[in-house]
């Protein structure tokens, strides 16, 4: 039996097939020349097919393929009329047979469902970058909120500091001013009580001056002007200004300037200075033995200087602090200052194109480096020149001694705790004048003592005061049972310093600068009530 | 006649259709239409020399690597341009990832960087830094849009002119 189908059969599929999936065949030669074509070309936009001729100028999809050695199938080939076939290249013998199918219904299909699948991938794409955008700008908002409540908190603290830094010379510029009013004194103390005023008007002067550069150089209008400068002048100046300082601490003092250092400069003499006044102020107000030097340099066309000191040094957090505004390391809180200094320096080093810089571990004191652009002024001569001071021996400062014992005795005894010299020595007068005895100490630690040991009347304590603040030294005499009368006085006029004085423990809160009436009145309340 | 089969290569939706829309019909659609396989275009170019080439686009469907489909349309190419969306990031390194590929496939031919999308230069992700390790490979590179046209046939021209 044969199985073979009828050729009508074969016909019939062939025509079938053919006419279902638009089948198109090409036969190319070995030379690249259409040879023969069957089909539906046209369908797939081929018209003119010309035997004979080179394939590849008329099927374009050709060039760059031939000859082929393995078939090959481009998948979805779009053709320039916009048909999509899946082309079958197929080397036979030497020839090669090119197959066209039908691919535009399966290629809709794919098409549509790639597009959903890239829409939503770009999609997604998007959505992640703008959660991570929105995750950043959270990220810098955090950041802000966090600047903005250190700089608030900074600013509370200045504005804290600088209301105490006011209060505590102008108290003592009042209360000396109305004793030289109101009382007859004798020359050599008027004379004194002048100094003190002249001292705290100075003082006022400066910190005024301080906060104003600082509003300057926040709002850029600092204005560089070199000039020419003579160093060893400019030093020698600064060496007379700071020199009774040093002795008076009996510290070790030097202004060393190397011999290369031209002896005139083009440079901001003013800054310089006032950049050099402010190290030097903070390293003579820090060192309490040992020594402060002032190394200078130049060196193409650069002015270098440093400020060596022996004082308790600067940990590593509080460096990448101390140049910011305001910034008041904890330890530095009890110390003269509105924390301006080194960071109005900092600026003004920048603005004069150099930079400032500290060198410091905690106990080992402290380097402050500074360069500054300043090439050398023309035609003046080179001179040579090492200044050295040395420490000043037996130079004793009565203020300086840790408990004074007023010698007046009558009725109740006082023990007065003020750090500031001028505002305890004023504050002793209105107590002797009110006709009680005192006793005097600087700190809390030694109020603490004292009035354990003592056991005077009534206490005045300061609040912000070294070694031991008041607020603590009132709350460990509480702890240890002292139930005398404590008044505390501050510069503060914030009601949270007023509530905390009261809840440790002191009875009332006087603001400085304090009336010689206020206090008396208030005493008199407390030491005798009836 | 000169003809010459030049591949645009790159991620999906950075740009291949529309730069080829660009070049050959001068027009731009906003629509986004994905492609399937591959899609052929032709163009004639006149090179510096005044001879004529006819160059056959195989615009072919944007993937981050090189599928067997993809690969088998690249035979024969004298040349390619790898096309870069400067919106998305990834689509750079892709264009990376498919150089290496193409030219294992291919050997070494002709190509051109296509840092598209520059009409959005200001949602660019991609930077300076990203660019330099190629730059100093050698590669060379240039901004389009196919939205403005800026940089489209410059781009073919140089192409056609390194592959003849």
């Amino acid at each position: 039996m044969n199985d073979t189908p009828p050729l009508s059969i074969v016909k019939y599929l062939r025509s079938f097939c053919m006419a279902d999936n638009i089948l198109t065949y090409l036969h190319i030669d070995e030379e690249g020349n259409l040879v023969a074509w069957g089909g539906y070309p046209r369908h797939y936009g081929l018209d003119n097919l010309a035997v004979g001729q080179a394939a590849t100028e008329q099927l374009f999809f050709l060039e760059g393929m031939l000859p082929l050695e393995h078939s090959q199938i481009l998948k979805f080939l779009a053709l320039e009329g916009g048909q999509v076939a899946h082309i079958h290249l197929l080397p036979i013998r030497s020839s090669t047979w090119v197959l066209l199918f039908d691919a535009s219904q399966a290629h809709d299909q794919q098409q549509e469902m790639q597009q959903q699948l890239n829409e939503l991938s770009i999609l997604s794409y998007r959505q992640s970058r703008m959660l991570q955008d929105l995750e950043e700008t959270r990220h810098k908002l955090l950041e802000e909120k966090q600047k903005l409540a250190e700089a608030n908190k900074l600013k509370g603290e200045f504005i804290a500091g600088l209301s105490h830094e006011l209060r505590t010379p102008l108290s003592s510029i009042v209360g000396y001013t109305k004793l030289l009013d109101e009382s007859p004194a004798a020359k050599e103390q008027m004379s004194n009580y002048l100094g003190t005023v002249q001292n705290n008007a100075e003082q006022l002067l400066g910190l005024i001056d301080n906060v104003l550069d600082q509003a300057r150089l926040d709002s850029n209008s600092v204005e560089i002007k070199p000039v020419t400068c003579h160093v060893r002048k400019l030093l020698d100046n600064l060496k007379q200004l700071f020199f009774p300082m040093a002795r008076e601490k009996r510290l070790n003092f030097q202004i060393n300037i190397s011999l290369n250092t031209p002896d005139h400069i083009q440079i901001d003499e003013l800054h310089l200075r006032q950049i050099l006044i402010n190290l030097m102020t903070n390293a003579l107000k820090f060192t309490h033995e040992g020594e402060v030097s002032v190394n200078v340099s130049w060196a193409a066309n650069t002015f270098y200087f440093s400020v060596k000191d022996s004082g308790p040094g600067i940990d590593k957090a509080q460096q990448e602090k101390i140049f910011k505004a305001f910034h008041r390391s904890e330890n530095t809180q009890h110390v003269q200052g509105a924390g301006l200094g080194l960071s109005i320096s900092y600026r003004l080093v920048e603005q004069m194109g150099g930079k400032l810089e500290v060198e410091s571990s905690l106990g080992q004191g402290a380097t402050f480096h500074g360069q500054v652009y300043a090439p050398q002024a023309q035609n003046l001569s080179i001179d040579h020149m090492l200044e050295k001071s040395q420490p000043q021996d037996n130079i004793h400062d009565p203020a300086a001694t840790q408990i004074q014992v007023s010698d007046e005795p009558k009725k109740a005894t006082i023990l007065l705790a003020e750090d500031s010299r001028g505002i305890r020595m004023l504050m002793e007068l209105y107590i002797q004048e009110g006709g009680y005895q005192v006793l005097s100490v600087e700190d809390g630690e030694a109020a603490v003592q004292l009035a354990l040991a003592e056991q005077p009347d009534l206490i005045l304590m300061d609040m912000q005061m070294p070694v031991l603040d008041g607020f603590h030294a009132v709350e460990q005499l509480r702890s240890k049972g002292c139930v005398t009368p404590i008044i505390a006085l501050s510069a503060s006029h914030i009601d949270l310093d007023k509530q905390q004085a009261l809840s440790v423990g002191c009875n009332d809160y006087l603001i400085k600068p304090i009336e010689l009436q206020t206090l008396l009145t208030t005493l008199k309340r407390f030491l005798e009530p009836s | 006649m000169i003809q010459k089969k030049i591949c645009m290569i790159g991620d999906f939706s950075v740009g291949k259709t529309s730069s080829v829309a660009r070049f050959v019909k001068q027009s731009f659609s906003e629509k986004y239409l994905t492609t399937v396989g591959v899609k052929i275009d032709t163009k004639m170019v006149e090179l510096p020399n005044q001879e004529q080439v006819k160059l056959i686009l195989w615009d072919i469907a944007g993937n981050n690597a090189l599928t067997t489909a993809t690969a088998s349309y690249l035979r024969g190419a004298a040349g390619y341009l790898l096309v870069v969306d400067g919106t998305r990031l990834p689509t750079w390194h892709s264009a990376v990832n498919l150089q290496n590929m193409v030219q294992e496939q291919i050997g070494e031919k002709p190509f051109l960087a296509l840092l598209n999308k520059a009409d959005l230069v200001n949602q660019w992700e991609l930077t300076q830094e990203e660019l330099n390790p190629q730059l100093q490979q050698g590669w060379k590179m240039i901004k389009t849009s196919a939205k403005t046209g800026l940089g489209i046939e410059k781009a073919f021209s140089y192409l056609a002119e390194q592959m003849v």
